[in-house]
């Protein structure tokens, strides 16, 4: 027997919703394909980001009047850290790694896992 | 018509009852509002794991096996650069990690962390000659297995396919990509959006370092821009079906938890993946070595989505026709970008066909 419409109206309201979301987003992926939204769009963005840079080098140029550093020197401090965290970091591994070798052989325990053994369910007998 | 005098207190009872259940539901949808905006987010990512590497922007872990007995050959999965890991595991039962567990796998996931001020000089050369090889190499010594499969997610495909085409001594076991782009022309809107006459990519990486998230995000809301707001209807009439409401709230996290990306990398993404499309071309040169995809010769299984609004078909395509594996395979599924691996719809369907394949390949 062929089913009539539903009478739902959730259903009916979820379709609506449903058809609604494509619509727009067809239109918009429509709209934003062309040629006039990539370069307004950019322009935009561009502006924006000559506006940081402005006011990043001007902040830098009075910062540096004040004789404060900047942020640029603030990132490069923590890299610098970072790169001595790092190496620190590999010099205590190194140390740590002989000490943790020993332990083992003398028995602390290790994670057991599981046999490498399973094979595929069409294989099994 | 007009109700006989019988019918007219029977109609207006009838009224009355639906108003009353409406307003319960509007009440109940209120409560469950509440409870919504006042509850903390679900967890997400909790299968038990070890951190077994971590280098600035790269985490390696270890997932704890969950069967008695595991394949011989583990996983190494890549995840996409610009989003968490824990979409792969989002919660117990609903996990593509704890299914691979459970199936018998031995899983390891490259997963990324925001990349630090120091780090906006990563490269392509950084993620494929440096990482990948090295978390590699540890999943060798850390599984005593030399074989092992390559499994990447979008752009964690992109970096694995790089990765292979420039070690073709070392092939993976397998190589299994889900959604991974290869024609970048096709992925119109990006294309079109990153045009070279109007995009200043140089200025945008001097300027912000590492790429924001917002801008990465804003990229991908902007290809449906009404499925936010539709999405939030729908999470309104579905606010008293708790399931709906922690699934909608788990990947709504994940979306809105997007990466910043790496600085020089996304100029590269722009410059020699947008702009020249040089992998589609064979003409990505990575640390003075072509990637070229058809030194890939491993078994290689690569799934894609039929309503893949990031990564269309055309896109991901070009995978298995320029491969040089003799044993190669595309499945297309329903479903899209993100419910092709997590969710209800990738349990129906992508979790037991990889499984199929996989198993088989595993030993």
């Amino acid at each position: 027997m062929a089913e009539g419409p539903s009478k739902d109206p959730s259903a009916a309201w979820r379709e609506l919703v449903s058809q609604w979301e494509k619509n727009i987003n067809a239109l918009a992926n429509q709209n934003m394909a062309s040629d006039e939204f990539s370069s307004g769009s950019n322009q935009a963005m561009n502006l924006a980001l000559r506006i940081q840079q402005g006011m990043a080098s001007g902040m830098a140029t009075y910062l540096a009047t004040l004789n404060l550093p900047s942020r640029a020197d603030i990132t490069a401090l923590g890299e610098r850290l970072q790169a001595m965290e790092a190496y620190l970091s590999r010099i205590a591994v190194a140390l740590e790694e002989p000490a943790r070798g020993k332990s083992r052989t003398r028995g602390a325990p290790k994670r057991s896992r599981p046999p490498r053994t399973k094979q595929p369910p069409a294989r099994l007998p | 018509m007009s109700a006989t005098l019988g019918e007219a207190p029977k109609l207006q009872s009838s009224i009355a009852e639906q108003v009353q259940s409406e307003i319960e539901r509007a009440i109940r949808r209120n409560i469950k509002g509440l409870e919504y905006v006042a509850s903390p987010a679900p967890a997400v990512g909790m299968t038990p794991k070890d951190v077994i590497y971590k280098r600035g922007t790269l985490n390696l872990y270890h997932y704890l096996p969950m069967a008695d007995e595991i394949y011989r050959v583990p996983i190494l999965i890549v995840m996409a650069t610009s989003n968490r890991g824990y979409i792969l595991d989002l919660a117990p039962g609903q996990s593509f990690v704890e299914f691979l567990l459970r199936s018998g796998y031995d899983v390891y996931l490259i997963d990324w962390s925001p990349p630090s001020p120091d780090e906006r000089r990563l490269r392509f050369e950084d993620y494929t000659l440096d990482f990948i090889p090295e978390c590699v190499r540890r999943v060798r010594k850390d599984s005593g297995v030399k074989d092992l499969t390559l499994m990447g997610y979008c752009m964690g495909g992109v970096l694995s396919v790089i990765y292979v085409a420039l070690h073709p001594k070392t092939q993976p076991k397998n190589l299994v990509c889900f959604t991974t782009p290869i024609d970048f022309r096709a992925m119109e809107l990006f294309a079109k959006w990153s045009d070279r006459r109007y995009f200043e990519v140089d200025r945008l990486v001097d300027t912000t370092g590492n790429v924001p998230a917002e801008l990465i995000f804003t990229g991908f809301e902007m290809l449906r821009p009404a499925s936010r707001l539709a999405g939030q209807v729908t999470l309104w009439e579905n606010l008293g079906n708790d399931e709906f409401v922690k699934s909608y709230r788990m990947f709504e996290r994940w979306s809105n938890d997007t990466l910043p990306l790496a600085g020089e990398y996304f100029r590269q993404t722009v410059k020699d993946l947008l702009w020249e499309n040089s992998l589609y071309k064979g003409e990505l040169t990575i640390g003075g070595k072509r990637a070229d995809l058809r030194n890939i010769t491993a078994p290689i299984l690569h799934v894609v989505a039929e309503h893949d609004h990031i990564v269309p078909h055309a896109a991901a395509r070009p995978l298995i026709e320029q491969v040089g594996s003799a044993e190669k395979e595309e499945i297309m599924l329903k479903g899209g970008h993100i419910s092709l691996v997590a969710g209800a719809n990738a349990q129906r369907r992508l979790w037991p066909r990889l499984d199929a394949w996989l198993g088989v390949r595993s030993i």
